[in-house]
């Protein structure tokens, strides 16, 4: 169950830096499938990757798995819902800044998860 | 905790002999160690593979003509039964291998999921629901304005979720959202298996204990608000937010010594349930917890920004978690309180303001909210009325074998505490108002994910593997569920699913009336508004619920809405489909009403398919 985290952070930077292109132009399936993986899962994954739940290939880090992924998906919904909301009500429409936003906030995330220390940081049970 | 084959293969005997001299001279063969053959997990695997290869195929040779009104069951071949006893029977023989396969349990719970909750997407193709099209529209108009019209309707007062929607809609040029829609119930629950899983390790004892309750949460999942809504959208948000508070910041929000009350609680929680839970517990840094609590703030947010309800179902849980030494964070529930009622106030004033009787006129009466309710909704044709007592029936089902797992847990002293606040929370909202009738629907839903981790309590034991009893029972069990939901989940399905020729008619009106032109359905339940959403007057004639008094039909309530420039009517399947179903009027009144009505004066029959037919009404003004 051990994921390597290197390979995750490698995809969702580039599904980050893949959106903002793809949300002006790009054929409509692949701009739907990156654009709504980014908001689905960018910011959380890349927050996840940060916080280190529990050290890397071990049986906590399994067992720490669904609340990993729950995180990710409720932190990037979260995140894209707020972020589109606070655009209709600032009368700031526009779904390109918006996409940008949240791939300049995945980045950043890991970014930070990078710099961080490489230590265990928590521990599940 | 994951992976036991280390921690509970029997090396050695309980007298401490070595197992390989107790087998003599046989070598160490899995068999002789107790171990799971990798044989047993592919065919395991091999099984829910053929189960989801027929259970797809035997969903495609339904013929959705045969949908009649108790719903989808009769149109089903005898090979979707085979599948899902199938899928079935290999999720109870993995939980039942010695070795727990975490990646195996995924998979067999996938396939059951893809089985009993993809029908909709797979037989018709289409979004299930009209308001499917509603919300697609909705999204479309904040996608194309960027704005907010809160006097077209209440969801532009909760716009978290169609926003969203807008803004994957723009952003990726992709306007027909349609496919997004129609297999939203199945992407839907795939989305809730982490949150359930994350949710269910901390209310149980052990990972098979956990796996068992998200099984148990589909295979009772009837109620069906898993549509690409703002509820589903909440849900799963919701769903999070527990599983991170009890994972993340479980314990007392303050000394328990602290005072008589306190410590008299204390006492109280820990003689009814002194568990202490152990798996799915992470003890973070103090930074990462503060990252949490953040993290759960902004999940309360999304949640009060998307829906009217979900925010305050939340509370009386959130209550629960901290009255039983769950929840650290004592200012959660606080904000959890603050934050509804606060865009209530602020946000939604209009609304509050237009609908302060609707939302506050039965608050208190439960018997109202409760039997009132469930009075109105026994109605309709008598296969309908089968459908509804069956729904009943599932319910005190899934409740009665909840609370015989609370009386297991409290006897065996394992963890139910927790499970039985969160199963009853939810319950608080009832005095409050009845939520269009909707709300027992939605207290049930809010408490199913607690109630399954009470409901399989009696059939597991605390050891190791099931047992073949124990396994027997668990699969009985799941097979009366998951037959009873094919019932209850598609019992409307007749008037929930659309037709290709019902969005044909729904396109050619659209196509014929002038933009702002009055679009009348005779019963609400068209699959309309998906475009155009505020380009036109839309309104009704009958509403889609059952009332007391039957409503009737008449042409001059129809030339009346068009007397000042005209009118398009619309009649569709699925309208006569709600009529006959729910019995909110008759279905020999509409075909009358169709028939007198559509030869009078003024009237012109525009189109018609075998979906539905279309009238325009002549005005007085401009003939429009």
């Amino acid at each position: 169950m051990a994921i390597e985290r290197s390979y995750v952070s490698y995809a969702t930077a580039a599904v980050a830096i893949a959106a903002i292109p793809l949300s002006f132009f790009g054929p409509g399936g692949l701009r739907l499938a990156v654009i709504g993986l980014l908001m689905l899962a960018g910011p959380g994954t890349a927050l996840v990757l940060l916080l280190r739940l529990a050290p890397p290939r071990s049986v906590q880090a399994a067992g720490a798995l669904p609340i990993a992924i729950t995180i990710a998906i409720a932190f990037s919904l979260a995140v894209s819902t707020l972020v589109a909301t606070a655009m209709i009500y600032a009368r700031l429409w526009s779904p390109p800044a918006g996409v940008f936003l949240l791939s300049v906030a995945t980045l950043g995330l890991l970014w930070f998860g990078l710099e961080r220390p490489r230590r265990s940081l928590a521990g599940v049970k | 905790m994951t992976r036991q084959t280390a921690a509970t293969v029997p090396v050695r005997s309980a007298h401490g002999r070595d197992v390989r001299a107790r087998h003599g001279a046989k070598p160490p063969t899995n068999r002789n160690l107790g171990l799971t053959s990798p044989l047993h997990v592919g065919a395991l695997a091999a099984l829910a593979a053929a189960a989801l290869v027929l259970g797809v195929w035997s969903m495609t040779r339904v013929d959705p003509h045969q949908i009649g009104g108790s719903g989808l069951i009769r149109a089903l071949p005898a090979a979707y039964f085979v599948a899902l006893a199938l899928s079935l029977a290999g999720f109870v023989a993995a939980l039942s291998l010695r070795r727990f396969i975490p990646a195996l349990l995924t998979w067999q719970v996938l396939v059951t999921v893809i089985i009993l909750h993809g029908p909709d997407p797979i037989i018709h193709g289409l979004p299930r629901l009209e308001a499917s099209f509603r919300h697609l529209g909705i999204a479309d108009n904040i996608a194309q304005s960027g704005q907010l019209d809160t006097s077209l309707d209440a969801y532009f007062n909760w716009p978290g979720f169609f926003s969203l929607l807008g803004m994957l809609s723009s952003a990726t040029g992709v306007q027909d959202l349609v496919g997004l829609a129609t297999w939203a119930p199945l992407g839907i629950n795939v989305l809730l298996l982490a949150p359930l899983l994350a949710l269910a390790k901390p209310l149980t004892t052990n990972p098979r204990h956990a796996w068992a309750a998200v099984w148990l949460f589909y295979l009772a999942s009837w109620v069906g608000q898993d549509y690409l809504a703002p509820q589903a959208h909440s849900f799963v948000l919701m769903l999070t937010l527990f599983a991170c508070l009890l994972s993340v910041f479980s314990g007392w929000a303050w000394p328990t010594d602290r005072n008589r009350l306190s410590t008299w609680l204390a006492r109280m929680v820990s003689r009814l349930d002194g568990s202490v839970p152990r798996q799915g517990v992470i003890e973070p840094s103090r930074g990462n917890a503060a990252v949490l609590v953040v993290v759960c703030s902004l999940v309360l947010v999304a949640m009060t920004v998307s829906h009217q309800l979900t925010p305050f179902a939340a509370i009386p849980i959130l209550a629960a978690l901290l009255l039983t030494g769950r929840l650290r964070l004592r200012f959660l529930p606080v904000l959890a309180v603050v934050l509804p009622v606060g865009w209530l106030l602020f946000a939604a004033t209009a609304y509050v303001q237009g609908h302060f009787g609707q939302l506050f006129g039965s608050f208190g009466d439960i018997g109202a909210n409760t039997v009132g309710v469930l009075s109105e909704r026994v109605s309709g044709s008598g296969e309908h009325r089968f459908v509804v007592y069956t729904r009943l029936a599932e319910v005190a089902l899934v409740w009665g074998l909840a609370v015989a797992g609370a009386i297991r847990g409290y006897r065996r002293k394992v963890p139910w505490l927790m499970a039985a606040a969160g199963a009853l929370a939810p319950m608080a909202l009832i005095p409050a108002q009845p939520y269009g009738g909707e709300l027992l629907l939605r207290v049930y839903l809010f408490g199913l994910p607690f109630a399954a981790c009470l409901a399989v309590l009696p059939l597991l034991s605390d050891k190791t593997g099931l047992g073949w009893r124990r396994a027997l029972g668990l699969l009985l069990l799941g097979s009366v569920l998951a037959t009873t939901t094919v019932v209850t989940r598609y019992g409307n399905d007749g008037m929930e699913s659309f037709s290709d020729d019902e969005i044909a008619v729904v396109n050619r009106l659209y196509s014929t009336a002038p933009t702002g032109a009055v679009l009348i359905e005779a019963v609400r339940n068209t699959p309309w508004k998906f475009q155009h959403y505020a380009d036109y007057d839309y309104r009704g004639l009958v509403g889609g619920e059952p009332s007391p008094a039957k409503a009737t039909f008449s042409c001059e309530a129809v030339n009346q809405m068009a007397r000042t420039s005209g009118a398009y009517l619309i009649v569709t399947e699925s309208q006569r489909e709600a009529a006959g179903l729910r019995g909110s009027t008759s279905l020999q009144d509409l075909e009358q009403f169709i028939a007198t009505c559509g030869t009078s004066p003024g009237w012109k029959k525009v189109f018609e398919n075998a979906g539905g037919v279309i009238f325009h009404i002549e005005g007085v003004g401009n003939g429009n």
